[in-house]
């Protein structure tokens, strides 16, 4: 395993009862990287991330964080993790102030604390509040203050916005990007893909328990379909750009205009429209959510 | 550790208020009631003549009910293991499990606390609870003896406690244990709770009926001294109590460093009943 890498897992699998959870994942992260692990409810995403922290033990597979096993080194391991789960529970009659302190003090008193405040006034935070008495948005942002606050060397969130207005949603996202400017490595569990596409250098996309691709977010789109509107100046044989690989023709009008579905690269479709009297092409990209439903709904097809 | 410690003793210090507090009144109050029986000794005993054999069984010897040892035996000690093992059972089976269930334990464990730190922390925070509860219970009971006429030296007052603190030590190690082997910190204190109760029947039954003697050797009751204490402690029993608590500790601790963090029901126990009617059946297949 490279020393470069953050976290590296081959063969993962895990089940609860009969319940397979994981069926063999593998992953990579390099450091200072930022990776997004996208699936529904259920896929798999928070047991591959319990594992990662030695909360469950995988039943198969190789799990290493910096180089280390978390079974053999789970102290070691977290002290360089910063979490945040995905369903999170804090003791409901401390104050915000209160909680950071005690994760503070779990981590020997070695976080600087004007990084919290400045972390809260970023997400506008008020850390005098009772926890009892915050809206689950504001219990988020203790989550997140916590996991950021030890400048971790890996981030692992589980759905970091879940809850969180527009605007704070976007805070989160520029206080993962610095992160990642810091070099620290980002895990980032989601299923919101706006998000994951602004901030994430690689995408996993987990079903059933396995990562069915793994690609950064413009190759995944590239790869994919995208549909091209084509108009002539005048009619010409569109039977053509049938014949042109990774070109499929949709609709065609009068030869005056053209609906093409194109897999891969546009190069070839490009070349073969250079010999004739185009007057305007349109192209469509589909968006990473369009791609991530692909995938399910092959699934559902399978099923 | 210490930090779990610290944090963990401070979450139970309205169990050390509400227990010990509650235990100690209890206690002024007993001492102070002794000036108004001292007078009345001989009415008294005449009529604790007549009480029935088991009754004597379950709240002890009231042949010397006129002393302050005999007194506080009967009124206080005799019932105390079940009142305070309610306390022991609930925060035993809770120690690390009621966190699990709450979701608290996942971010916690995600923190560099070993599991061991973190049992080993909470398990001395209990210690050190049941201790103050039973310090302030002392305390309630050795003050007032200055302006009464029950008079016990404070060091031989401390001698049932520590009897007391082996019982609530053993149910509450029993307890933590059971919570860590059935799937929920209510079934682990329903155990617990069972098991203090059948313990307490069990060792009182026992005096008045021989057939069950071989099986209160199995009762943790068995081997507490209320009244008895006065007149020294049973070390062998005291370290017999701690020894087997060590041992369900260090299970507890075996099982809750191998085992999965659960969370939403993960590791639950489900039994598969038939349904109620056939009606049911026919519906489900539907």
């Amino acid at each position: 395993m490279s020393a470069e890498l953050a976290l590296y897992a081959q063969g993962l699998t895990k089940s609860y009862g009969r319940v397979r959870a994981l069926r063999g994942i593998d992953l990579e992260i390099r450091r200072g990287e930022v990776l997004g692990y996208l699936g529904p409810n259920g896929a798999g995403k928070t047991t591959t991330i319990r594992c990662l922290l030695d909360l469950i033990r995988p039943d198969g597979g190789t799990l290493k964080v910096f180089g280390m096993n978390p079974q053999d080194k789970s102290v070691e391991v977290r002290a360089r993790c910063g979490y945040l789960p995905g369903e999170l529970q804090i003791d409901p009659n401390r104050t915000a102030r209160g909680a950071l302190r005690y994760f503070n003090a779990l981590r020997g008193n070695s976080v600087d604390w004007n990084y919290v405040n400045e972390l809260s006034e970023r997400l506008q935070l008020d850390l005098k509040t009772t926890i009892k008495n915050m809206s689950h948005g504001n219990k988020q942002k203790i989550g997140i203050v916590q996991a950021l606050m030890h400048k971790p060397d890996l981030l692992l969130l589980d759905e970091p916005t879940l809850g969180l207005d527009p605007l704070i949603q976007r805070e989160v996202l520029r206080l993962i990007l610095d992160a990642k400017a810091q070099g620290t490595s980002v895990f980032f569990s989601s299923h919101i893909m706006s998000e994951v596409e602004a901030v994430a250098d690689r995408v996993a996309i987990i079903r059933k328990g396995v990562v069915v691709e793994e690609a950064e977010p413009s190759s995944l789109i590239n790869r994919a379909f995208r549909r091209a509107s084509v108009r002539f100046k005048q009619a010409v044989d569109v039977d053509l750009l049938d014949e042109v690989p990774g070109v499929t023709v949709l609709s065609r009008d009068d030869g005056t205009s053209v609906l093409l579905q194109v897999e891969g690269e546009m190069e070839n479709l490009l070349k073969a429209l250079a010999v004739l009297p185009v007057i305007d092409l349109e192209t469509e990209r589909p968006s990473l959510e369009e791609i991530f439903l692909a995938y399910y709904e092959d699934e559902e097809q399978e099923a | 550790m210490l930090t779990v410690f610290r944090y963990t003793l401070r979450r139970y210090r309205g169990q050390i208020i509400g227990w010990g507090i509650g235990l100690g009144l209890v206690g002024v109050l007993l001492v102070s009631m002794f000036d108004s029986i001292g007078t009345q000794t001989e009415a008294l005993n005449e009529y604790l003549s007549v009480f029935p054999e088991e009754f004597i069984a379950f709240f002890g010897d009231f042949t010397d009910f006129g002393t302050p040892e005999g007194f506080l035996g009967v009124e206080f000690f005799s019932y105390m293991p079940i009142i305070i093992g309610i306390f022991a059972v609930l925060i035993g089976s809770g120690l690390l499990v009621s966190d699990e269930e709450n979701g608290t334990l996942d971010l916690i464990l995600a923190y560099p606390v070993s599991r061991t730190a973190l049992f080993a922390g909470r398990v001395l925070a209990f210690i050190v609870t049941s201790v103050a509860i039973l310090g302030l219970a002392w305390l309630g009971l050795a003050l007032p003896m200055s302006w009464s006429s029950l008079k016990i030296d404070p060091d031989v007052l401390a001698l049932p406690f520590v009897s007391l603190l082996a019982q609530i030590l053993i149910f509450g190690a029993l307890s933590l244990l059971c919570s860590m082997l059935l799937p929920s910190r209510g079934m682990a204190s329903m155990v617990g709770g069972v098991f203090l109760v059948a313990s307490f029947f069990i060792t009182g039954l026992a005096k008045i009926n021989d057939k069950l003697e071989a099986v209160a050797k199995f009762s943790p009751l068995n081997y507490y001294q209320a009244r008895e204490a006065f007149d020294g402690l049973n070390g062998t029993w005291v370290a017999g109590l701690l020894g087997v608590t060590l041992v369900f500790i260090v299970l507890a601790w075996w099982l809750f460093r191998q085992r999965d963090i659960r969370v939403g029901g993960e590791g639950g126990w489900r039994l598969s009943l038939p349904p109620l009617h056939r009606g049911a059946k026919i519906e489900a297949r539907a």
